[in-house]
């Protein structure tokens, strides 16, 4: 079938991608520097102590070895231990998975809702005030740079009014073995924050979609004969347009849930989020070549998942997909 | 596509906020254009740096015979300074990579729909492949590579970005190539260069040069969050987004005017731009008019 | 409003979760709670894998040693009540009684031969950091649970001093425990005033007291340790009342932590920060005279150095950058700890001076150098570069800084690519830092691992092979003393300050207690009383 064919196209291409992306990364940060003066004491180690970790780690062998001694490893679902931390690349990373994926997902929540909603009302009465205002601030939602936008919600959200906290995760509960803080509200106080820098964009994002969404039906036939009918506005809106809108619209928020774990590197950076994305920043800066190969693969394979997941979806949901290809 | 335009400009009024906003680009440009004369200091000069000046704020008299307007950075370099320096370097960056990212991949997409078979599958395999990451994803791994430094960064740029133009590029090419002024000049037997730089290329720039302002946008954002990140330009040279990350750690103890300032001026910049951008495809794209 | 009302349901609950949410205080602080931000990332729970304050720090509280240095740099008695030297190539310990670890087991002088082995014989690169404080040591047995004796490879006076760096663990098994056997969770244990509860590597580690801790229970029943490396994130936690304790406040934010209420502790630290030359090659990178043309080593000459050392403001450096919260340094020590000598002081710069001492030795215009260091690692770095820089074009030397990532500066300076740059060191004592900085390099010794500048001084190689041959005591430091005199005349490298560890506490601590090697501990706090 047409969806099996391209479900294996979608596969071989992000082997390659892979493929080629891990080739790049192990290349790049073996360029950095060398990681050994971050694991040793560097004021009181000597030269034979740093040749012997650097041995030790196999990083005295040509890089076209340790690259294919890292594929090698990568098959067996192994992917080095961390030079810093001295634990499994892939069980850091999935240590640190619990974090991101509940302040993307909190982040989303608050942006879909509001972002359809706000699309919704402008594109209704399209050229009027609330209209021209929301495209207006959609602009400036969209170029706000995201490390700005996450200070300056610091700024006023913890320093100069002291209301939430200035960084960090909350207090942790244990659910399925993983650490999860949305479930304590010390951990939602800390999650508000670095929530709303993610979920900004993507409001503005989401609107101006629903917005082009609802104008597009809005001038349909259909929804001139409901207004013949007599029916209200409001449900109309609710009943008729917004179920017509929602298949685009859930597919951006599916890609835009892919590109939130890409922003969250920024984000996590700034709020001390201890998650995937500070992870992979702290560990390039480390020198950490494990981690940095494990976080870069499970970024880049959850986003091409993601995305076949999405068009998969979509393919299912809207018939003229299915039937065009 | 002048006539076209001009049908646009007749019909419509133009949107209200395009003035202030050409006005204000404008004006970003001037200033970095003119940012050696005008500064009051050269902060890539340690000598006219006084480093027991740092975190100074806004208002207090320098050293150097002139006053801090916005005050001073974590190594005593004056803001305004840094700002119209900044501004150089995202200008530069941005306009470099965008132009240079919109020629490859111009080129790339025209050149798959025109030859198709071989080279259509080979170039569209590599774009779909870079564009299944976010972008912020092939630049971090680029810069990583390439290591520091503003040519660096640029060529990071470039590559982060030309896949966007190939995939629109091919696709209007491939419904251009089909006209039948297409078929005219195939029958006519001209050079295959003539073609594609002369009759295919050409026609085909319009949807694409709608992209290149909004794009402009996002490299300077996306410059900013490298150097943000430390991944982009060296220490010592200041631009905007490693101002703003130098800044971070001094907003949390009060210190507020190193991240604000020039973190404003980079939103207008990239605001205006994108205003800008919003209207230029506006004009020149009628499909999107509902938009 | 129409168009409105299918929302209002939603926004409602929305609003009331929010009101809900807002009501609830930011966390509840457990009674007698001590919460320490630390800028140490504790890395891995086996306390052999490095020898780093982010992990000795942090699990000092577990685990203790035989002996410790105090806030003076002197050794007192640990796990062992008393020590003394039974011939030239023996020690003997005599271990305290009724010790137990946290598992309820006895403290036996076989867990100290099982620690020593583990580092010795078991642990690999790259862990094993601290094989070089064990690898004199021949032979470790025990003749009576309570007593140690070590054999050495020849003399050795300070092997209390290297042992004041080595964690005691227990012995549980046949088998040497491994270090992912220990991160994993086998709860770490040890004989320390606090017990292991729980972590996450890097970002936490939670204690508990230990009620039967020999030297009498800890003044905090928990303890929690929350890992911060950004400074700025740090000092606005102990501000907003998050943490009672941070530790590595910068200087430029004392003024503004004291106006929010906390208190601060500082104290010179036990480290030196200085610019070092490379004198060992014939022509250097950057290194060139007015025009651009490259010159032939200057730095060869000490006449230079010293011009360069007489130009160098050091006031400028501890006053202005480091807000007063650093000490002036002449020295690889600050002045007054063991083995420092007293002849040795800080000078105000002399340009005038400096200028006529640099045309004397060929360069009356002065030349351009390219001046390294790292970026954001110690105190003051970034900063210091273009502080020199000012003072010294004052006599004609154009300096070029260039800051790089840690990571990075120690890449590029142990492959040489540095002409001149600015580093940074600690050790226990004066010895270990010329040991390693300003003897001559010899791979066999062990010695000059940090001399990237290949000074070469055989005299001061053998004063200082001398002086440590001497046992402890006043004879030592004075022989000490002796050598940094001899070789700072010669100014192999610049000594810049010894800047200030700063803590600062909150409402809930009474007191804290610095210590020169930078340790953050919750031993040496004292609550505050109600």
């Amino acid at each position: 079938m047409a969806l099996i064919s391209v479900a294996l196209g979608r596969l071989s291409q992000s082997v390659l991608l892979l493929l080629a992306m891990s080739v790049i990364g192990f290349i790049g940060i073996h360029s950095i520097g060398n990681p050994v003066f971050n694991i040793v004491n560097i004021e009181t180690a000597t030269p034979d102590d740093i040749h012997r970790a650097t041995v030790a780690l196999g990083l005295d062998q040509p890089i076209w070895r340790q690259y294919v001694l890292f594929l090698d490893n990568v098959i067996q679902g192994n992917f080095g231990t961390s030079y810093i931390y001295h634990q499994p690349a892939l069980a850091l990373v999935m240590s640190k998975l619990p974090a991101t994926l509940e302040l993307a997902c909190v982040a989303m929540l608050v942006a879909a809702p509001a972002g359809t909603g706000v699309g919704l009302l402008a594109g209704r009465r399209k050229g009027g005030l609330f209209d021209c205002a929301a495209l207006r601030s959609s602009v400036f939602a969209l170029s706000i740079p995201s490390f700005w936008l996450s200070m300056m919600l610091i700024l006023l959200g913890a320093i100069l009014t002291g209301w939430f906290p200035s960084g960090g995760r909350g207090a942790t509960t244990s659910v399925l073995r993983l650490e999860w803080s949305v479930l304590t509200r010390d951990g939602l106080w800390h999650m508000i924050l670095p929530a709303l820098a993610l979920a900004i964009p993507n409001i503005a994002l989401i609107a101006r979609l629903s917005r082009s969404g609802t104008i597009e039906v809005e001038s349909l036939d259909f929804t001139r004969f409901c207004r013949a009918k007599g029916l209200s506005p409001r449900r109309i809106l609710f009943r008729h347009t917004l179920p017509n809108i929602s298949v685009p619209i859930m597919t951006i928020i599916g890609l835009q849930f892919g590109g939130m774990l890409a922003f969250a590197v920024v984000v996590e950076s700034i709020f001390s989020w201890p998650g995937v994305g500070k992870l992979l920043i702290d560990s390039i800066q480390l020198l950490d070549r494990p981690v940095v190969m494990a976080t870069l693969t499970f970024i880049s394979v959850a986003f091409v998942a993601l995305n076949a997941f999405v068009d998969l979806f979509h393919a299912v949901l809207d018939p003229r997909v299915r039937l065009a290809s | 596509m002048k006539a076209e335009l001009l049908r646009v400009l007749n019909k419509r009024p133009p949107p209200r906020m395009l003035t202030p906003s050409m006005l204000l680009i404008a004006t970003y440009i001037l200033l970095a254009l003119a940012a050696p004369v005008i500064a009051p200091q050269n902060p890539y000069d340690p000598l006219q740096i006084y480093a027991w000046e740092a975190s100074s704020p806004p208002g207090t008299a320098g050293s150097g015979g002139f006053l801090y307007l916005l005050g001073t950075d974590g190594l005593g370099r004056d803001i305004v300074s840094c700002i119209l320096y900044g501004l150089r370097i995202s200008l530069v960056v941005s306009i470099t990579s965008a132009a240079i990212a919109a020629l490859i991949g111009l080129t790339a997409g025209v050149s798959a729909a025109y030859f198709g078979k071989w080279a259509d599958v080979a170039i569209m395999r590599l774009v779909d492949l870079q564009l299944s990451l976010p972008t912020i994803l092939v630049a971090l791994i680029a810069i990583v590579t390439l290591g520091p430094g503003i040519d660096r960064i640029i060529l990071a740029l470039i590559i982060a970005q030309w896949a966007t133009y190939a995939r629109l590029a091919r696709s209007v090419a491939l419904s251009e190539t089909r006209k039948s002024y297409m078929d005219a000049a195939r029958l006519m037997r001209l050079p295959t260069s003539r073609i594609l730089f002369r009759h295919l290329l050409p026609n085909s720039i319009a949807p694409a040069i709608t992209l290149i302002p909004i794009e402009v946008g996002h490299a300077v954002a996306l410059e900013a969050t490298l150097s943000f990140l430390g991944l982009g330009v060296p220490i010592d040279k200041p631009s905007l987004g490693s101002t703003v990350a130098n800044g971070f750690q001094y907003l949390l103890t009060g210190q507020y005017w190193i991240s604000l300032f020039p973190g404003l001026a980079l939103f207008g910049l990239i605001a205006s731009i994108n205003f800008v951008g919003e209207d230029v495809r506006r004009r020149l794209d009628p499909r999107s008019r509902s938009v | 409003m129409k168009s409105g009302s299918p929302f209002r349901p939603f926004l409602l609950a929305m609003l009331v979760i929010l009101l809900v949410v807002a009501s609830v205080p930011a966390g509840p602080v457990r009674a007698q709670e001590l919460r320490i931000a630390t800028a140490y990332k504790l890395m891995t729970l086996d306390p052999h894998y490095a020898n780093l304050n982010e992990n000795t720090s942090l699990l000092s509280h577990i685990y203790e040693r035989l002996v410790y240095q105090d806030e003076y740099l002197n050794l007192k008695p640990g796990l062992a009540i008393s020590w003394r030297a039974t011939s030239d190539t023996q020690w003997e310990f005599k271990l305290r009684p009724n010790v137990r670890f946290h598992d309820g087991s006895a403290f036996t002088a076989d867990d100290v031969v099982y620690t020593i082995e583990r580092i010795r014989d078991f642990l690999k690169p790259p862990s094993g950091g601290f094989r070089s404080y064990v690898s004199e040591i021949k032979a470790i047995s025990a003749p009576d649970p309570l007593t140690l004796v070590i054999d050495t490879n020849g003399n050795v006076p300070n092997l209390p001093l290297s042992l004041s760096s080595i964690f005691v663990m227990h012995r549980t098994g046949q088998e040497f425990q491994t270090t992912d056997e220990l991160n994993a969770g086998s709860p770490p244990v040890g004989t320390g005033p606090y017990r292991f509860q729980s972590w996450s590597s890097g970002e936490m580690l939670k204690l508990v007291r230990n009620d039967d801790y020999w030297g009498g229970r800890g003044a905090w029943p928990q303890v929690t340790f929350r890992v911060i490396e950004s400074p700025a994130a740090r000092v606005a936690a102990l501000a907003t009342g998050a943490v009672d304790v941070a530790d590595a406040i910068p200087a430029r934010d004392v003024a503004s932590l004291k106006q929010r209420g906390a208190r601060i502790a500082s104290i010179s630290a036990a480290r030196i920060n200085f610019l070092q030359f490379d004198v060992g090659r014939e022509t250097l990178a950057g290194v060139t005279d007015k025009s651009g043309m490259p010159i032939p080593n200057p730095f060869k000459n000490p006449s230079v150095r010293r011009a360069l050392a007489m130009a160098t403001d050091r006031g400028v450096l501890v006053d202005k950058i480091l807000a007063g919260y650093a000490t002036a340094a002449a020295q690889v020590f600050p002045g007054g700890l063991p083995g420092t000598s007293a002849d040795l002081q800080v000078s105000p710069p002399n340009y005038d001076e400096a200028k006529a001492l640099l045309a004397k030795a060929g360069f009356p215009d002065g030349f351009n150098v390219v001046l390294a260091g790292p970026a954001g690692r110690y105190p003051g770095d970034g900063e210091s570069l273009q502080a020199i820089a000012q003072s010294w074009a004052r006599i004609g030397v154009s300096v070029q800084p260039a800051a790089y990532p840690f990571s990075v500066f120690n890449t590029k300076r142990a492959s040489g690519d540095f002409a001149l740059w600015y580093g940074g060191t600690s050790g226990e004592a004066v010895d270990i830092i010329l040991h390693a900085l300003l003897a001559s390099p010899n791979p066999d010794r062990g010695t000059g691992a940090l001399n990237f500048g290949h000074y070469r001084n055989a005299a001061f190689d053998a004063m200082l092979a001398k002086a440590e041959s001497v046992p402890d005591g006043p004879e030592r430091n004075k022989a000490l003393a002796d050598a940094t005199d001899f070789v700072m005349a010669d100014q192999p490298i610049i000594p810049l300050y010894h800047f200030h560890h700063i803590v600062g506490y909150g409402p809930r601590v009474g007191s804290y207690v610095m210590h020169p090697r930078g340790w953050t501990t919750a031993m040496q706090t004292l609550p505050a009383t109600e």
